[in-house]
């Protein structure tokens, strides 16, 4: 077919994920399962070939959040400072985070059996020294890990790099005043997310269609989200979530925290992994069963707990009404957690991915103000945008 | 010498705040100042990353004395906070209380110097001399 019906900004833009793929054009929007028995770009190609071949490898733009991108787990010697910046850095780079270690008591952790892509090591400021020792040594090597970064104080920096193989030194994102400095930090993640892109069989063949760098999804929403009222009405402070197949990212308004964090970013992202309506399925209904008003809210949804154990398109609904109210809890002062948000505050509730194909407006509206009365106690509402035409991540994409 | 200065709580009045910060480094203290609206956890965690050697908390609205209560099984959670020294002035009661029964209450919660309705200076002066007492300087 002839190429030239892609010129000026027609672009094709393709989002990856775990449970399905997205491929939009200027003038339509096409989403599919992903057909685990086949290679992704077969599969893409099987499915959209033709959308694919009418585009010039300039002209398509990959995005990626299939297996969960990269992880990291955080030894860090305070929760205030050290273990909060490095945490917001990688969520802010699309990383996800398996784990944080408090230093001063590493010993008492357990050692995650999973391959960690990257650890990061942080703490103190540049004049304070001394700060890491033996049981650091012990700990690592113990670990399964193919990445190591320090970014803490520079005078610990040598001894670290003498007793730590292949361990890579970057300046510390603690500076002087004790303010974050994050875009060295940042930019080693998303490099290193480019070179895991690049090593996995399955997304390095993408490369066979696109001329273009593969971003991770997460980083390409959270540039987006500036200029995000050029497609909605959204009024800040907002947050908005996408709930995946396998984790859920939230992305939120600086303005809802209150913080000794005070970084360039107008939005930051977290991510609760193994919150998820497929891959993760079985843990988002284990959080569930634990939440004490989860039995209220099926209640309201005139189902029962049966439901967890049904496969079918009502259970599928229930399931994301459900991991709507436990994210919405997860970041209440509810739970204590990495961040707590300000939910009083909140103007607009954005959601993106694949929810808004399933649940309508007025759904997730009943969801959200059962949440701020149950748990708040509260008659707020919020307004609740659906980006259902995936406006954000092709806004982002189109860079 | 560094100091970890704040003010704790929810507390807002941030003039004294401004004035410390001025005197310490006046006297040739190396000054974290986490400002006001500063809480306990993140008091600690400054002086876990900067190594600072004194710890100097103010309290102008009333609200030292519930803080206080918390500071020792806090403090326990660190383990290498035992040199540290712990000062806290401003007001430390409601209302203007007596020096005599305020003292060793917040000695007994855990500072080495307590400064209620106390003079900056005169403040500063016992920081250093105490200092100089444990031989750090
Ligand atoms: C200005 C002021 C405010 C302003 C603060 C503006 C701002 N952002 O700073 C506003 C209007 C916001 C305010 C609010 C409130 N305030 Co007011 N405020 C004052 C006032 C009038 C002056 C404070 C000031 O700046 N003084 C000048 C500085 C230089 O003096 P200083 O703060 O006393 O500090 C000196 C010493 O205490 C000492 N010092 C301080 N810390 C330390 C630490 C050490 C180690 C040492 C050695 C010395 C030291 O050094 C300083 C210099 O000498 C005082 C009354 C007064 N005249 O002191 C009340 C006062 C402090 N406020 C008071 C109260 C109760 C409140 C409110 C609760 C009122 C209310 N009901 O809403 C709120 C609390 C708000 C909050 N979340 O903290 C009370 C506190 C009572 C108590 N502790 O028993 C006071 C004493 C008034 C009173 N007599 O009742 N306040």
């Amino acid at each position: 077919m002839n190429k030239s019906t892609s010129q000026g900004n027609d672009k094709l833009l393709i989002d990856v994920g775990s449970t399905y793929f997205k491929v939009s054009t200027a003038d339509s929007i096409e989403q599919h399962f992903r057909d685990f028995n086949k290679d992704i770009l077969d599969d893409l190609v099987h499915r959209c070939g033709d959308t694919i071949d009418r585009f010039d490898k300039d002209d398509v733009h990959i995005c990626s959040s299939a297996n969960g991108g990269l992880s990291t787990l955080i030894i860090g010697v305070t929760n205030s400072f050290s273990l909060k910046y490095a945490t917001n850095i990688a969520f802010n780079s699309g990383i996800n985070i398996i784990d944080t270690i408090l230093y001063q008591n590493i010993e008492e952790y357990s050692i995650p059996s999973d391959l960690v892509d990257v650890v990061i090591i942080v703490g103190g400021i540049d004049s304070c020294a001394g700060i890491f020792n033996e049981s650091l040594y012990n700990y690592l090597s113990q670990l399964n890990y193919s990445n190591v970064v320090f970014v803490g104080s520079e005078q610990d920096a040598p001894v670290l790099k003498q007793n730590i193989e292949n361990i890579a030194i970057l300046p510390n994102i603690i500076d002087n005043k004790l303010h974050i400095v994050e875009e060295h930090l940042k930019e080693y993640l998303t490099n290193l997310y480019q070179q895991d892109i690049e090593g996995k069989e399955d997304i390095k063949n993408l490369y066979d269609i696109t001329a273009n760098q593969i971003y991770s999804t997460p980083y390409i929403v959270n540039k987006t989200l500036p200029h995000i009222d050029a497609r909605y009405s959204v009024v800040d402070p907002f947050i908005l979530l996408d709930i995946g197949g396998a984790t859920t990212d939230i992305h939120y308004s600086k303005d809802l925290v209150d913080d000794n964090l005070v970084t360039e970013n107008e939005y930051d992202r977290m991510v609760f992994k193994k919150l998820g309506v497929y891959k993760s399925k079985q843990s988002l209904i284990f959080a569930a069963q634990n939440n004490e008003f989860v039995y209220e809210l099926l209640m309201h949804l005139k189902v029962t707990e049966n439901i967890f154990n049904e496969q079918s398109e009502k259970a599928t609904r229930i399931l994301m009404q459900l991991a709507i109210f436990l994210v919405l809890c997860k970041i209440s002062h509810y739970r204590k957690a990495y961040i707590n948000l300000k939910l009083l505050a909140i103007n607009s509730i954005v959601l993106t991915g694949g929810i808004t194909k399933v649940l309508t407006t007025e759904e997730i509206e009943d969801i959200v103000s059962f949440f701020y009365k149950k748990i708040l106690t509260s008659d707020h509402k919020p307004v609740v945008v659906l980006d259902t035409n995936y406006d954000i991540w092709t806004l982002g994409a189109k860079g | 010498m560094k100091v970890v200065t704040g003010v704790v709580g929810n507390d807002i009045h941030v003039v004294a705040n401004r004035l410390i910060d001025l005197s310490l480094r006046a006297r040739g203290f190396e000054v974290f100042n986490l400002g006001v609206n500063t809480y306990l956890e993140e008091f600690f965690d400054a002086v876990v990353e900067t190594g600072a050697d004194v710890l100097l908390i103010s309290s102008l609205n009333g609200e030292a004395e519930g803080w206080s209560r918390e500071v020792k099984p806090l403090k326990a959670k660190y383990k290498n906070l035992d040199n540290l020294i712990m000062m806290i002035g401003g007001n430390l009661v409601v209302g203007s209380g007596d020096a005599e029964q305020i003292v060793p209450k917040y000695k007994n919660y855990g500072f080495d110097l307590v400064c209620h309705q106390i003079d900056l200076n005169t403040g500063l002066d016992w920081l250093e001399e105490l200092i100089e007492k444990r031989n750090l300087k």
